[in-house]
């Protein structure tokens, strides 16, 4: 953790700023949300607490909630991926092993298994924001279009953000 | 004791977990009491100076479309000028003044801009640069020049936020203008063109292009404001009511330049209404 701590802090500013000000005005196909500040809590090393890892997750959401008007709706959800991360990065162990103080990144573990450790994430994130939001399971096919398409755009800002701009592995 | 303290520490991170919830889930909770306040004092003028920000930049791209519904509002406000006749010289015909012109300003227009919308959401709100500065309360209603936007819900210094008809929590009292039938319209959380106008019986004559309008069964909005013209009148199985669907009249995608209406008999009205619950 603390040797990524600059990395960290530089990267909250940036994505959450990307988020609010640039991605919050897009929708593609009318139904997909790129939620790209979810990179930074997914780069959350393997070893960070629990219990930071959920409070850095419900601040950055109830940030995001505030700006999408939809106060602790984002926030409950990013608490719970937040508190499925650890148990679910010790099911999708990627070959060589988890290095502790190393960033969950596609430059620490590689595609494929950042693929299979992110996509399942999202994919709950994105459910959980567009039922609790909707508040019935009414327009369920209309819900899981959305949750399915935001997720899809999610993973590739998200794939595409690392690729461009973060450290290569060492 | 020790055996349940070290039960607490062994799942700390479930009871934090759960902690964490409990607090998000009160957060929604609150919030969806459409009524209370939802945004803090003070986030609201961070927030809401970001939007504005966010908005003068954006809304260089929609200059064009802007000029043009202005445009086309002020070629009808000078029709309904033009159409008003000069009083009459003529004895036969009655002449009739508003003794005082205070009488019959019963609603006020106060113009604002959109920094903030949403219409993707099943619950969508606006964000408009008007708050209780310039006299804003919530309650009133909002439109623009094609029609109802929605309505106040939060009023703080610089600005407020409001909840948009396309909102499933919003019904918005409506009428059919030829027939004068009263109805509800409520959208239905899916397409931001499309709303429902409910609670018509089957033996009103319905017919594609008609015109749905305000009722003045409220005290937000004026009567005959337009909301939307009628898209697909069937009834529905039990043949109790119809199924209307409206085409809205406002563009939501593209909102910019709105007016708030404040109701200057609003007072007067609710006091009567409290007075009498039971007539209302």
């Amino acid at each position: 953790m603390s040797k990524h701590i600059v990395f960290l802090v530089i990267s909250f500013v940036l994505l959450m700023s990307l988020q609010v000000l640039v991605f919050r005005n897009f929708v593609f196909l009318q139904v997909g949300f790129p939620f790209i500040y979810l990179l930074f809590l997914l780069s959350f090393p393997v070893d960070s607490g629990f219990t930071t890892a959920m409070v850095f997750g419900l601040i950055c959401a109830i940030i995001v909630d505030l700006f999408y008007q939809t106060l602790g709706i984002h926030a409950s959800a990013a608490v719970f991926i937040m508190f499925i991360r650890p148990t679910w990065m010790k099911i999708v162990v990627p070959r060589s092993g988890y290095e502790s103080n190393e960033l969950s990144t596609i430059g620490s573990y590689g595609i494929s298994w950042f693929l299979g450790y992110a996509a399942p994430l999202i994919f709950a994130y994105c459910c959980i924001v567009f039922f609790v939001e909707a508040g019935s399971a009414q327009f369920f096919w209309h819900t899981i279009t959305k949750a399915l398409v935001s997720s899809v755009i999610t993973l590739v800002f998200v794939v595409f953000t690392q690729y461009l701009f973060y450290p290569k592995s060492n | 004791m020790g055996q349940l303290l070290s039960f607490l520490y062994r799942f700390r991170a479930f009871f934090t977990f759960l902690l964490l919830e409990f607090f998000c889930i009160w957060l929604i909770v609150r919030h969806n009491d459409y009524q209370r306040s939802s945004f803090t004092k003070t986030t609201a003028g961070v927030v809401g100076s970001v939007n504005q920000t966010t908005a003068n930049i954006t809304e260089y791209f929609s200059l064009k479309k802007v000029n043009e519904e202005l445009a086309q509002e002020n070629a009808r406000l000078k029709s309904l000028l033009l159409s008003n006749r000069a009083i009459p010289f003529d004895s036969l015909t009655q002449l009739s003044i508003a003794s005082d012109s205070t009488d019959s300003l019963s609603y006020e227009l106060i113009p604002a801009e959109i920094v903030r919308n949403s219409i993707r959401n099943a619950n969508n709100f606006f964000m408009i640069n008007k708050g209780s500065n310039d006299g804003i309360e919530p309650g009133m209603g909002v439109i623009n020049s094609l029609g109802v936007v929605g309505k106040i819900r939060d009023v703080r210094g610089d600005f407020a936020q409001g909840i948009s008809l396309l909102n499933t929590r919003n019904p918005i009292s409506a009428k059919h203008k030829i027939t004068e039938r009263m109805g509800t319209v409520l959208w239905e959380g899916v397409n931001p063109q499309v709303a429902k106008l409910l609670y018509l019986t089957p033996d009103v004559r319905i017919e594609v292009g008609d015109t749905i309008v305000t009722s003045s069964f409220n005290s937000i909005f004026p009567k005959e404001i337009m909301i939307g013209t009628v898209r697909s009148s069937e009834p529905d199985k039990n043949n109790t009511y119809l199924n209307i669907e409206i085409d809205l009249s406002v563009e939501f995608g593209s909102l910019s330049f709105v007016y708030v209406i404040k109701n200057n008999e609003k007072p007067e009205l609710d006091s009567l209404i409290n007075s009498n619950p039971q007539l209302f």
